[in-house]
């Protein structure tokens, strides 16, 4: 009986303890917050992002929530129990009230809330984007001209630097969190010195300071005990096929074919924001690239429908990645194409090509509203008059609904034809984009598929086929789904022209609406989708997730990022040529490639898809001098921790009384030492050695 | 080693020892030459030997002072110039400082 009693309370003591969280009381104390942080770039000249302070363990401040101006006026007038927090809203997110606080020394963070009401405007970028690497080494976007910027919503807090770490809430909770813990504590004002306040800390200690030259220079040094990685140039890579496959040669016999013709056609791959892992560039320049690959499967149905089997001018279709930064991609590109015989890399089995082999570019820049469309040019051309009479016909024609316009310039869009025209002012580079910019979220965390107005239908219809005029399937007309078709439609038939020697295609098809749905689902919404999972398989399975990939650049040099992978494969598929008759087992060598493709049966393609690096010359050529202002110097910085966490502080009177206390009885302890010591002898009677007792011997 | 129970050749010894050692670019032997023998030097009564150990504790001193000096401006001159001297100060340093220039 004892023994059962015993066995019960033992399993019941067992079952108790492991019940027992045996977190230390320390870290009780605090309750982590998760966001996404503003962290530390650089480029030839200088530092950009936030750091939190890295002595103690992170920025520590006084949480506050701004709902008014007075609210500023609170927190930069001497407040009561500095440093304080400030818990901004988007609509309060200006540059006016974010260089204010961040110039007081009463404010040591930044948090941002995500907040339901709608802002009119929101855009961390600066209002002339790459201002700096356009075409004429003068600059020909003025921030202080409105009329001739091109985001004139920005408010360039992306290109400012921060000594205090700003951290922005996206999930819902978290901002109330937040907000409850401000409200709880802080939300009286008076007496605050006297109280517990509601704190927070964050934790973003950047390594490199500076520029990139210093920071770059000062990883690159040996050091025997103390080597650390300061920070890390931007890079990525450009995605790019070809309409038809290029010849097959030897690496041995490659050499430049001057008699070649390229028509290149382009857009971004990626695009940026203020917080880490944040942004989806929806508008910005998604929408581009999915006008690029529409367009490209829209012109390669049509070459084998209008059986047009003269291949004497090939089309390439490029995507360049890095171009929110001083256009990482296209200056490597050319780069690459001065170098003679760097691009394609021997590994394509392709002849290289240089500048001369591209007949014409057609640069696909932001459309914003897909209705007013642009083309812009830096010269009067031939070229360019052909294609401006081109994309007028099918307009009017097809019934696109575009109000198309032609403009000469100098101002021109910032998109990677800048990097061209830079290299050789007479370089025929044509641009298509909006006329005037009306991304009110460029470069954001807002640019998402609410600011395209993106609706997914998931039309079970296959998206491999082309429309008909007048076919809108369920789409509805204003839908950004037809009016990227629309625009891709524009761009395939003003090449097409070209490719037919001006003879008009008369058909009545137009670019695929379905395939815009199912890119932008992919992009936007999920990669678990049905555009990747039927251009795509291993090993018999398909594994997106439920979450867009992200498509900054990143510094990612062995790792090909996600968002690059699957801009590969679309583009890669929309320009590929299904063999049929081919079985899965003869299907596995480069450039055949087995899909599963879109109807799921499995289908075998001879594709031209490839990657070239985009990581800009400047840490390529040795000596580069980062004050020429020739390449793009965009690095990043390295960090250990980023974090936040809130806390209960207590007030200056208890802080002050904790340490006094502890003061007293360590100078206490002193005297108390010292007069034991000077008394021993009287409070310790001798011992004698006998007394002792001595360790055993063994 | 106590140097009150060594004899006062030995300790004239171990101070001309210290004193020449300083020269290889070592002023901390210096410094610790004219701590060690300052109380044989100065405040013990007269002996055979005080003379020569005193002569060589101020000559220590005095080295040990110039070598102050010219350590001391080098560090003010160089944590004032790290950041302008660039590329040069950040070979010569052994830690470079995270987050900042």
């Amino acid at each position: 009986m004892k023994t059962k009693l015993a066995v019960i309370s033992l399993t019941l003591l067992g079952a108790f303890l492991s019940s027992v969280f045996c977190d230390r009381t320390k870290e009780n104390m605090y309750e982590d917050v998760y966001g996404s942080m503003c962290f530390r770039r650089l480029n030839a000249t200088h530092q950009t992002g936030c750091s939190s302070n890295g002595k103690s363990r992170g920025s520590v401040g006084v949480l506050h929530l701004i709902s008014s101006d007075s609210d500023i006026n609170f927190l930069l007038n001497k407040p009561p129990a500095p440093p304080y927090a400030a818990i901004v809203t988007p609509k309060h997110f200006t540059r006016e009230n974010i260089l204010k606080l961040r110039d007081s020394t009463f404010i040591s963070a930044i948090v941002l809330i995500n907040d339901t009401q709608k802002v009119e405007s929101f855009s961390q970028e600066s209002k002339c984007p790459n201002e700096f690497f356009t075409h004429s080494q003068q600059p020909t976007c003025d921030i202080l001209k409105p009329e001739t910027t091109w985001n004139p919503f920005g408010t360039g807090l992306l290109q400012e630097n921060f000594e205090i770490p700003i951290i922005f809430l996206s999930n819902r909770n978290e901002s109330e969190k937040v907000i409850k813990c401000f409200n709880d504590f802080n939300k009286d004002f008076t007496n605050q010195k006297q109280r517990s306040l509601c704190s927070i800390e964050i934790n973003s200690f950047m390594s490199a300071a500076g520029n990139s030259e210093i920071c770059m220079r000062r990883t690159e040094i040996f050091k025997l005990l103390n080597q650390i990685h300061y920070c890390d140039p931007l890079q990525g890579k450009n995605v790019y096929a070809t309409l038809f496959p290029r010849e097959i040669v030897s690496p041995k016999n490659r050499t430049i074919d001057e008699s070649e013709k390229i028509i290149l056609v382009t857009a971004r791959l990626d695009t940026t924001s203020m917080f880490d892992g944040l942004g989806l560039g929806a508008m910005d320049s998604l929408a581009s690239a999915a006008t690029l690959i529409t367009s490209g499967h829209y012109l390669k149905k049509l070459i084998s429908l209008e059986k047009l089997n003269d291949k004497k001018i090939n089309v390439m279709f490029m995507i360049f990645n890095g171009e929110s930064y001083d256009y990482i991609g296209s200056q490597r590109f050319v780069y690459d194409l001065k170098k003679g015989d760097a691009f394609p890399s021997p590994s394509s089995y392709t002849k290289p090509l240089n500048l001369s082999n591209i007949m014409l570019m057609i640069d696909i820049g932001n459309l914003d509203s897909f209705t007013d469309i642009t083309m812009y040019q830096l010269k009067d051309s031939d070229f360019g008059n052909n294609l401006i009479s081109s994309f007028q016909y099918y307009n009017d024609k097809l019934k696109l609904n575009i109000n198309f316009t032609s403009k000469t310039t100098n101002n021109l869009p910032p998109v990677s034809a800048q990097t061209f025209l830079r290299e050789n002012s007479s370089f025929p580079a044509f641009i298509v984009a909006t006329t005037k910019p009306e991304n009110k979220f460029y470069h954001s965390v807002y640019d998402d598929m609410n600011n395209l107005n993106f609706t997914y239908f998931n039309l079970s219809a296959d998206f491999d086929q082309l429309d008909s005029i007048g076919d809108s399937h369920s789409f509805t007309v204003t839908s950004v789904q037809i009016k990227i078709r629309n625009a891709a439609t524009l761009v395939a038939l003003g090449i097409y022209d070209i490719l037919n020697k001006g003879q008009k295609y008369n058909g009545t098809y137009v670019a695929s609406s379905q395939l815009v749905d199912e890119y932008l689902y992919c992009y936007l919404i999920a990669s678990k989708c049905r555009l990747f999972s039927s251009i795509f398989e291993f090993q018999g399975s398909f594994h997106g997730n439920d979450f867009p990939p992200q498509r900054y650049i990143s510094v990612q040099a062995t790792v090909t990022l996600e968002a690059t992978w699957w801009a590969y494969r679309v583009l890669g598929f929309v320009l590929s040529e299904n063999i049929k008759g081919k079985t899965k087992d003869n299907c596995t060598v480069l450039p055949d490639y087995w899909i599963p493709g879109s109807n799921m049966t499995g289908e075998c393609r001879l594709t031209t898809q490839n990657f070239s690096l985009a990581l800009s010359p400047a840490f390529e050529e040795v000596d580069y001098n980062f004050k020429s202002n020739r390449y793009s110097t965009w690095t990043e910085s390295t960090w250990n921790e980023l974090s936040a966490r809130i806390f209960l502080r207590p007030s200056p009177t208890h802080e002050s009384l904790t340490f006094s206390i502890g003061f007293v009885v360590m100078i206490l302890s002193f005297v108390i030492v010292y007069i034991v010591n000077s008394k021993s002898d009287v409070l310790f009677t001798e011992m004698t050695v006998e007394h002792v007792s001595l360790p055993a011997q063994c | 080693m106590d140097i009150n129970r060594v004899s006062n050749e030995k300790k004239l010894n171990l101070c001309t020892w210290y004193f020449r050692a300083g020269f290889a670019f070592l002023p901390f032997v210096w410094v610790i030459n004219v701590i060690w023998f300052f109380d044989s030097a100065v405040r013990k009564p007269p002996f055979e030997e005080q003379n020569a150990i005193r002569k060589y504790v101020i000559l220590s001193a005095i080295g040990s002072f110039i070598w102050i000096i010219i350590i001391a401006t080098w560090v003010s001159l160089f944590q004032a110039n790290r950041i302008a001297w660039g590329s040069w100060a950040d070979d010569l340093s052994f830690i470079i400082p995270l987050g900042s220039k």
